[in-house]
């Protein structure tokens, strides 16, 4: 599903985000990149999404090479791509129903199936009830479960969470991990991009943890802290 | 795009509008000026070239036939002034007893001194011509002379010169102003749709991050731009047609309509003046939003 191959990413500023990154994750996998602040954990998400290329090396998303791909075809990559973020990233226009619908409206889904659509993604993430609220009149969490919904409406096979529980009690966390969890049970590949130890602790996933730019540990499953044993080695490119 | 896509962004141009009503109203007011200022020129020019074109057909070519021209030497000129319609005006030919008689009428009281003049004898036969525009004259002076018969061809060079350079020149300053002004409407709807797009940049980016296209994201903003391009274009039209139409009512209350000095009516420049506001008014809009948005759009 997704190959970092020797990926170095230098930003224009000089800081040397990434620093010969590879890893491979298959699909409906579910991943946490962890690391301290400034690690490179977002960066590796905005190489994902091409919003950032690498300065050496190839990012392969179901081995097509996305970093050397045309402007063109990004909003394509994207639509095939659910993206959620720390701050949700709502439009505070629009209400619930109208923040799902837009991600399909892009796609030109036609009118009736893009309603069915995004009744079934509200129920999914339980707000069909809030169809007509404005995202200002909602809970923190209640504003995730709608990025989320909408991160699920043009039913993505990858769905990148940038510290998806960052802004939320823990309380809420649980409950939005769960509901990322459910949708990797589908079969979605689920890469997160976290600080929360507890929850990764809890969920023994994969987990990826970056240091100054460079993988010191992937384990299959493991918590927040932990050895590195030899289950836990960084893949090596040669 | 998808049609479905595609209607999806034109109807959130027009929701845009109501979204940013002062953006909205300072775009329209920035867009009206300019617009006026340009139907302003557009009158203006018309009404000089209107008044250029007949004054330059007022002073007629005079063509002299030699005294021994023939009847069929005659019917030649008169067949090429009847057949070249897009050039001749008008054309009159007068006999030698007609131009005897003009010339008494032209001595007054003194008249009586050609009682004895044998006008068949010393005057020629004559056209007198005016023209559709008087840059022709040239053109129309050499075919003229080409003819047999012909003895010589009076052009009053001097004004046909003139009015030749002042025609070009209003049409020049006419341009080089509705360009200037074309530009500075740009460049402030630029700026100012900028203001509606900043207050959008998050909005934008959202759109980015799903997928948008480029053409998805900055369409409504065309459309946006087009649609108060245009409502300042019928603006401008509307005042511009009740302010020229006072004008003209107070310019010709003294000046017959016939006159070389009368005024174009606003019923005639009406539509000329709509085409070019609309047309600038959309252009304006519509491309100085596309420019505004570009650099939000860079995925």
């Amino acid at each position: 599903m997704i190959r970092f191959d020797n990926v170095y990413k230098t930003y224009r500023t000089g800081t040397d985000a990434l620093r010969g990154v590879s890893f491979h994750i298959d699909d409906g996998e579910f991943v946490f990149v962890i690391g301290k602040s400034g690690s490179g954990k977002s960066t590796i998400i905005k190489l994902m999404t091409r919003e950032e290329k690498p300065t050496e090396g190839v990012v392969y998303i179901d081995h097509f090479p996305v970093s050397r791909m045309s402007r063109t075809l990004i909003p394509v990559l994207r639509r095939h791509i659910g993206m959620i973020y720390q701050d949700f990233r709502l439009i505070e226009s629009k209400n619930v129903f109208e923040n799902i619908a837009f991600a399909g409206e892009i796609v030109g889904m036609p009118r009736k199936e893009l309603i069915q659509t995004v009744d079934i993604v509200m129920s999914v993430v339980g707000l069909r009830h809030k169809a007509a609220a404005m995202p200002l009149e909602l809970s923190g969490g209640e504003q995730q479960r709608v990025a989320i919904a909408r991160a699920m409406v043009n039913d993505p096979r990858l769905i990148l969470a940038d510290e998806p529980t960052g802004n939320l009690d823990p309380m809420t966390s649980e409950s939005i991990m769960a509901l990322l969890e459910e949708i990797n049970r589908n079969g979605t590949t689920v890469v997160v991009c976290t600080h929360d130890s507890n929850l990764v602790d809890r969920m023994q996933k994969r987990v990826i943890e970056i240091s100054e730019g460079q993988i010191c540990r992937d384990c299959k499953a493991g918590g927040y802290s932990g050895e590195t044993t030899d289950s836990c080695l960084p893949e090596v490119t040669v | 795009m998808s049609v479905r896509a595609f209607f999806n962004s034109l109807r959130e141009g027009f929701t845009g509008i109501l979204r940013h009503p002062i953006v909205t109203l300072a775009s329209v007011t920035t867009i009206l000026l300019m617009l006026l200022l340009m139907a302003g020129f557009v009158i203006f020019s018309a009404d000089a070239r209107h008044i250029m074109r007949a004054i330059g057909q007022e002073p007629p070519i005079e063509v002299y036939m030699r005294l021994s021209s023939t009847d069929v030497e005659r019917q030649a000129v008169t067949d090429y002034l009847v057949s070249d319609t897009a050039h001749i005006r008008t054309y009159e030919m007068l006999s030698p007893e007609q131009n005897y008689n003009d010339f008494r009428k032209n001595l007054g009281g003194s008249s009586s001194i050609l009682d004895d003049f044998d006008y068949n004898q010393y005057l020629p036969y004559t056209f007198r011509i005016q023209l559709t525009d008087p840059t022709y004259s040239g053109d129309v002076s050499m075919k003229l002379q080409a003819f047999p018969g012909v003895s010589k061809v009076m052009l009053e060079q001097q004004v046909m010169v003139f009015l030749t350079s002042a025609t070009k020149w209003v049409n020049i300053a006419t341009g080089a102003a509705f360009l200037v002004l074309f530009l500075i409407a740009l460049f402030i709807i630029s700026n100012m749709v900028r203001i509606s797009v900043y207050s959008r940049a998050a909005e934008i980016n959202i759109m980015k991050y799903v997928g948008a296209t480029n053409t998805y994201i900055r369409l409504p903003f065309i459309v946006e731009g087009a649609v108060v391009g245009l409502f300042s274009a019928i603006c401008a039209w509307g005042i511009a047609y009740f302010v020229y139409d006072r004008i003209y009512s107070a310019a010709m209350a003294k000046i017959e309509p016939g006159s070389l000095y009368s005024l174009l009516p606003m019923s005639g420049l009406s539509k000329i003046v709509l085409l070019v506001c609309a047309f600038s008014g959309i252009l304006i809009g519509a491309f100085g939003s596309g420019v505004a948005v570009r650099k939000y759009i860079r995925v």
